[in-house]
């Protein structure tokens, strides 16, 4: 049993990496990317929280609440990926790029 | 005469019918200016019958009498509940002190709008949004609510933005923008001091009457002192007193001839009306702390308004900075606390809003006519318009007090109040009749007298419109009539003044 | 039925005049553009004022008990309109009737080359007289103070007639504003009558103090005050030292209106209004110094500054503030004597003196019109030698000139002496009186001098330009021979019947009644009096320097523009540069001030409503930049502002112990 810190560890790492990404890559399509980097981290998370869960309640049976949100917003993640290309592809159209810095319309 | 009838109400209405009949005129709007005049009219016929009819049984017998057992006694009184959990009713009435100004309201904005007859500009929305600024002035002059007070108190304000942001001249933007949240700001703090009245009064009702009952033990006095203050902030701004004017210059420079009138003859009437019907009899306390303010500010406003409009270059600056000087003597009629003083007070408002509306109305004749009203560039103009010149003369005599014109009865008054109450501090505002009469005869020397100026094309200048004098006439003829004739005004204002005396000396 | 009833229609018919000059329209006004109405209306109230005149003679007055009609009610204090007749009144009546319609005849020529403009001259005549009427017949102080500034409305009317002249309209501003800082004063003054004894009315304030049962008192400083302020309107409108300057700048109105309004009526409202007062005057002696020594002063300063004008019209109208100095002295020293010897000579004097000068100074501008009228200048330095062509005005004009001067038997000398008197007699009460007989003494030689001055200039000698000079038509005079006729023969009033200080009763109770003295006493009486033959000597020296300066060819006059006497002609040219010292106040100083007023109100007081709005809108500006519309540094914010959160609720709040 890998304990719980380990995982907490490494979606933390997976979650910085993504907010790093998110704060510092011009492309969009990276910026989405990291977006999704951020989810899985969170993703890991459920499903961590959720075996530790078990493990601490064994009279309980195994609780798998946990790791069917993990799927759920999996296949969230994929129609959210699906509608943020679709808005990156219209973005494309209008402006012919796809770098945040200059789609920055929504100010004063 | 009117039996059962809810005439005030029936005046209020019937311009809000005439403005939504303008409104929806669609493309006959070349006809909104004949709409707006009749529904104006009516409203000044039905409300000339009003003041006749209650000089007939002026104490008890006459139609919807209401005796307020030493508040206000009110004729031809209404009173429906509106909000009920709120305690919010609303009551119309009329006594001495708001007849008169409801009377005003009428009188100007008949003649306003014949005033306007050439405006081609957006005529539907200009003639329907001055009968709403009539709606929301003759409900302030008439409601004994404070809740519905306040609403018509700010229903005055949305008309006259827009009749000053559309038909304005250059900086009307700024003008009105200013106009707006300046005079806004100061209804805040009027609806503060209404709210914490409700509040602390104990009882579920916004009516004027029973606030002030209640007040007469509920009110300590640092609370009325704290009420006092924001009230009179409220209305003064909009009085407008010295050092919160600044205001009142850019709105009439920029406002069109018509809103002018509408806004020195009937908006800062509002504020005098205010501190005489709310502010004085409900927090009486208050007002005694307050007195030499008020004094003070009172003669900061005759005497610095005076000095300013001598330097002013602009006609209708200079004569929108002698309204300020001039609302100084209501106030300060008001700060002697006496029944001569206010009696004076209040003349001296019914008084500057038969004048100011002359005055405006002249220089928009000029303003037509010569294509400017900047002093300098104009003169010898009454070889070209002999009429306006006579009407413009005895415009600005009536403003500084020439006695057999209405104005001279109120400022005696207030003068000899001011004696009686603060001995020969007197001479102090006194000064201003002098500067006054210097300023008006100059600008009169130096833009109607000698020779004919050469710095604009006066070529096609010609005499007053029949439009333009029509109105001004009918002006001029009251002001000489109530000048001669003063007591007919007094009559109506001295019974109602006794009250306030009452309400204030001895707080019932 | 008794004629002093109604009283009250004498300012009726002039009104009526006035409106219908004003309201009949242009083409059907006709009638020499109004003239016809104004002499109706000016001759029916001449007709009413003689017969109300005629009831006086004959010892009825009507004061307490007049019919009045309420026109306001301050505080418990009915304001009236009533009438009040006494002899006071009926002198003023006398002179208001006589002058108004001669002037109004005579400007029936005068004015008959202004064409359409006439209409509008003849309505604010007819006004003129009209509250001048009221003014006189009023029975309380407001109402006299309504009418006193309406006849200064009309005042400032015509004297800006001309008004496309800049002086013109620039004089009419200036006499108005003047004048209204005496108004000032005489309202301030009523006002504390008021406080302290809630009423306006003649009645009852003349028997202040009395000791009568239920009259009111009042205490000394605040009488004191109180008349002195009343006082103060007179300054303004009899045009006494230090408001005098409007007087001559007047001068550029009309002729008639010079003569009408700052000769013989407008201007005497100041003195009849002391002359009112008398009552309360002679309560209080330090009011009444203050009154001598102004009257005193003021015909001294005026008289000097007419000795060098050349407009013929100023040097008229110094004479006019010169000899309305003589009044206003005569009843500050008259009032001493009634003070403390019950003696009325001095009263009955200045009101003599009123209505003499009435005559004589209408006769002399009317003259002075007729010569404009003729020349086309006022300048007396392009005149000369008229006396050839105008031989009617030229013999008018010297009658006139010698009434002025005290020549006996015209009337001049007869109410000039007796002010005269009055002043040395209140010497021996006070020395100050024997010093301000002496300014009269010295002004009475001036007077001779600059009169004489000027009608040598005007008629005698050789032209000094080149005019056609023609006698005025019958219109203009006939008032003139009329007034000359009065000019000598007023003065006799003084002998005649019982005596003018017989009828000029005081309404004062306890002064002593004049004994019944005859024509033949007083004569005497006044040819064996030294004073008679100083004042007599003076008067005649003056008219000889004058006539040696001025008509016997060869007088080196350069002697005036060199050394002190050349300051001296400086000074007086630039009348004692009052005037100066005026438009430097009122324009360098007063309006200075405004200007930073106005500056004041819109960098101090706008500015700082503006720096409100400013500092709202660019605290949003500064905040708004935030808003850059990168998502990525919102993100980062977002997570930076998480990052803090968290370490608050992980390290602070534990620390804090909440």
């Amino acid at each position: 049993m890998i304990p719980i810190e380990y995982w907490l560890i490494l979606s933390s790492l997976l979650l910085a990496i993504g907010v790093y990404g998110v704060m510092t890559r011009k492309n969009a399509i990276v910026v989405l990317m990291s977006i999704e980097i951020m989810l899985n981290a969170a993703n890991i998370n459920l499903v961590a929280f959720s075996s530790y869960y078990s493990s601490l309640h064994p009279n309980l049976g195994t609780d798998a609440t946990g790791q069917a949100f993990a799927l759920f917003s999996i296949a969230i993640a994929a129609a959210e990926v699906a509608v943020g290309l679709a808005i990156l592809l219209s973005v494309y159209r209008r402006y012919q790029t796809i770098d945040v810095d200059k789609i920055n319309i929504l100010r004063w | 005469m009117f039996g059962s009838i809810p005439i005030i109400s029936i005046i209020i209405l019937l311009p809000l019918i005439g403005a939504i009949a303008t409104f929806c005129l669609g493309r006959y709007e070349k006809y909104a200016k004949w709409v707006a005049l009749s529904f104006s009219l009516a409203a000044l016929v039905l409300s000339v019958l009003v003041a006749v009819d209650f000089m007939v049984e002026p104490d008890g017998s006459a139609t919807g009498y209401h005796e307020g057992n030493g508040f206000f006694d009110f004729q031809y009184y209404e009173e429906y509940s509106w909000i009920q959990s709120l305690g919010i009713r609303y009551i119309v009435g009329l006594d001495g002190i708001g007849l008169p100004l409801f009377l005003l309201t009428t009188l100007l904005t008949t003649l306003s709008i014949l005033f306007s007859w050439d405006t081609k500009h957006r005529p539907k929305a200009y003639f329907g949004l001055m009968l709403i600024l009539e709606v929301g002035v003759l409900g302030v002059f008439s409601t004994l609510d404070y809740f519905v007070f306040y609403i018509f108190w700010e229903v005055v304000l949305i008309p006259m933005y827009f009749l000053i942001g559309v038909w304005g001249g250059p900086r009307k933007d700024y003008a009105a923008i200013k106009f707006f949240i300046y005079t806004h700001i100061a209804s805040l703090a009027m609806l503060i001091a209404i709210m914490a009245m409700y509040f602390q009064s104990g009882i579920n009702s916004f009516g004027m009457e029973d606030i002030w009952r209640a007040g007469l033990s509920e009110f300590g006095r640092t609370f009325q002192i704290v009420a006092f203050a924001a009230t009179f902030f409220g209305f003064g701004v909009k009085l407008p007193m010295v050092p919160f004017h600044t205001w009142l210059p850019d709105a009439h420079v920029e406002a069109p001839t018509a809103g002018s009138v509408l806004l020195a003859g009937l908006l800062l009437k509002m504020g005098g009306y205010g501190i005489i019907r709310v502010s004085m009899p409900t927090l009486p306390e208050g007002a005694d702390a307050m007195q030499l303010v008020m004094a003070v500010i009172a003669v900061a406003s005759i005497l610095y308004g005076a000095m300013v409009c001598l330097a002013q270059r602009d006609l209708k600056k200079m004569v929108a900075y002698s309204s300020i000087s001039h609302m100084g003597f209501v106030l300060l009629g008001f700060a002697t606390f006496t029944q001569l003083g206010i009696v004076a007070g209040v003349f001296q408002m019914f008084a500057h809003g038969l004048v100011t509306a002359v005055l405006f109305m002249m220089c928009g004749v000029v303003q037509h006519h010569a294509g400017t009203r900047m002093i300098p560039s104009l003169g010898g103009l009454s070889k070209k318009m002999p009429n306006a010149a006579t009407m413009m003369t005895i415009g600005f005599l009536a403003s500084l007090g020439l006695p057999g014109l209405v104005s001279f009865a109120a400022e005696f008054m207030v003068f000899a109040s001011v004696y009686q109450t603060w001995g020969l501090w007197l001479l102090v505002p006194m000064i201003a009749v002098a500067v006054t009469a210097g300023y008006y005869l100059w600008a009169l020397q130096r833009s109607m007298f000698g020779p004919l100026t050469e710095n604009i094309d006066t070529s096609h200048v010609h005499d007053i419109n029949w439009f333009e004098g029509v109105p001004v006439g009918t002006l001029i003829a009251l002001i000489a009539i109530f000048g001669v004739f003063p007591l007919v005004v007094f009559k109506y204002i001295d019974p109602a003044v006794r009250i306030v005396q009452v309400l204030f000396a001895g707080g019932g | 039925m008794d004629v002093l009833q109604y009283a009250w229609l004498i300012p009726v018919f002039p009104f009526i005049a006035f409106i219908l000059i004003a309201l009949i329209p242009k083409r059907t006004l006709g009638w020499e553009d109004g003239w016809g109405y104004a002499i109706a209306g000016a001759g029916g109230a001449l007709v009413l004022s003689s017969l109300v005149i005629w009831e006086v003679l004959n010892g009825h007055t009507l004061t307490e008990d007049a019919p009045r009609t309420t026109w306001l009610i301050i505080g418990d204090y009915e304001v009236t309109f009533g009438i009040w007749i006494d002899q006071l009144a009926a002198l003023m009546l006398l002179i208001v009737s006589i002058v108004g319609t001669l002037v109004v005849v005579y400007s029936g020529g005068y004015m008959h080359a202004e064409g359409e403009t006439r209409r509008r001259y003849y309505a604010e005549i007819m006004l003129f007289i009209s509250v001048m009427y009221g003014l006189v017949i009023a029975d309380n102080y407001l109402q006299m103070f309504i009418f006193w500034e309406l006849v200064g409305l009309c005042s400032y009317l015509l004297i800006g007639f001309w008004y496309q002249k800049p002086s013109a309209a620039s004089a009419a501003k200036r006499a108005f504003i003047v004048t209204r800082v005496g108004d000032i004063m005489f309202m301030a003054g009523i006002i504390l009558l008021f406080k302290y004894v809630g009423n306006l009315d003649f009645a009852v304030l003349f028997d202040i103090n009395s000791g009568t049962p239920g009259a009111p008192t009042v205490p000394s400083d605040i009488l004191i005050l109180s008349t002195a302020l009343i006082f103060g309107g007179a300054i303004g409108k009899s045009a006494q030292f230090p408001l005098h300057e409007w007087l001559p700048d007047a001068m550029e109105g009309p002729t008639t209106v010079s003569a009408l309004i700052h000769a013989a009526t407008m201007v005497k409202a100041g003195v009849y209004l002391t002359a009112r007062t008398y009552p309360l005057l002679v309560q209080t002696p330090e009011s009444l110094l203050f009154v001598a020594v102004i009257g005193g002063v003021t015909a001294l300063i005026a008289a000097s500054c007419a000795l060098a004008a050349n407009d013929i019209k100023r040097v008229l109208a110094y004479s006019t503030i010169s000899q309305l100095g003589y009044m206003i002295l005569g009843l500050g020293a008259g009032g001493y004597l009634v003070y403390h010897l019950q003696d009325p000579n001095g009263y009955t004097a200045a009101t003599f003196h009123m209505m003499n000068h009435a005559f004589f100074k209408a006769l002399l501008f009317l003259c002075a019109g007729s010569v404009i009228h003729a020349v086309g200048t006022n300048d007396m330095r392009l005149m000369g030698g008229l006396r050839k062509h105008m031989k009617i005005t030229s013999t008018t004009m010297l009658i006139g000139a010698l009434a002025i001067a005290g020549v006996p038997p015209l009337s001049g000398f007869w109410s000039k002496d007796e002010v005269l008197a009055a002043v040395y007699h209140a010497g021996d009460l006070d020395p100050i009186f024997l010093l301000l007989w002496v300014l009269g003494i010295v002004t009475a030689f001036m007077t001779a001098f600059y009169m004489f001055r000027m009608w040598f200039m005007t008629f005698a000698g050789e032209a000094r330009s080149t005019y056609h000079a023609h006698e005025s038509p019958k219109i203009m005079t006939i008032p003139l021979i009329i007034l000359a006729g009065l000019a000598i023969t007023s003065g006799f009033a003084l002998l005649a019947g019982d005596g003018f200080k017989a009828f000029m009763e005081l309404p004062i109770e306890e002064y002593v009644i004049p004994g019944h003295e005859s024509t033949f006493d007083i004569a005497v009486e006044i040819f064996t009096d030294p004073l008679t033959y100083v004042s007599l000597v003076l008067a005649v020296v003056g008219i000889l320097l004058a006539y040696r300066m001025y008509y016997v060819p060869g007088f080196d006059r350069s002697i005036f523009a060199r050394g002190a006497a050349g300051t001296m002609q400086r000074a007086l040219e630039n009348r004692l540069y009052i005037s100066k010292f005026y438009d430097d106040f009122a324009y360098k100083v007063w309006y200075g001030f405004s200007i930073v007023c106005d500056a004041f109100d819109r960098r101090v007081i706008d500015g700082a409503v503006n720096g409100f709005s400013y500092l709202g809108a660019n605290t949003g500006g500064v905040i708004r930049k935030a808003q850059s519309g990168n998502v990525q540094r919102y993100a980062s914010l977002i997570i930076v502002g998480i990052v803090i959160l968290l370490a608050l609720l992980l390290f602070v709040v534990p620390w804090g112990g909440w």
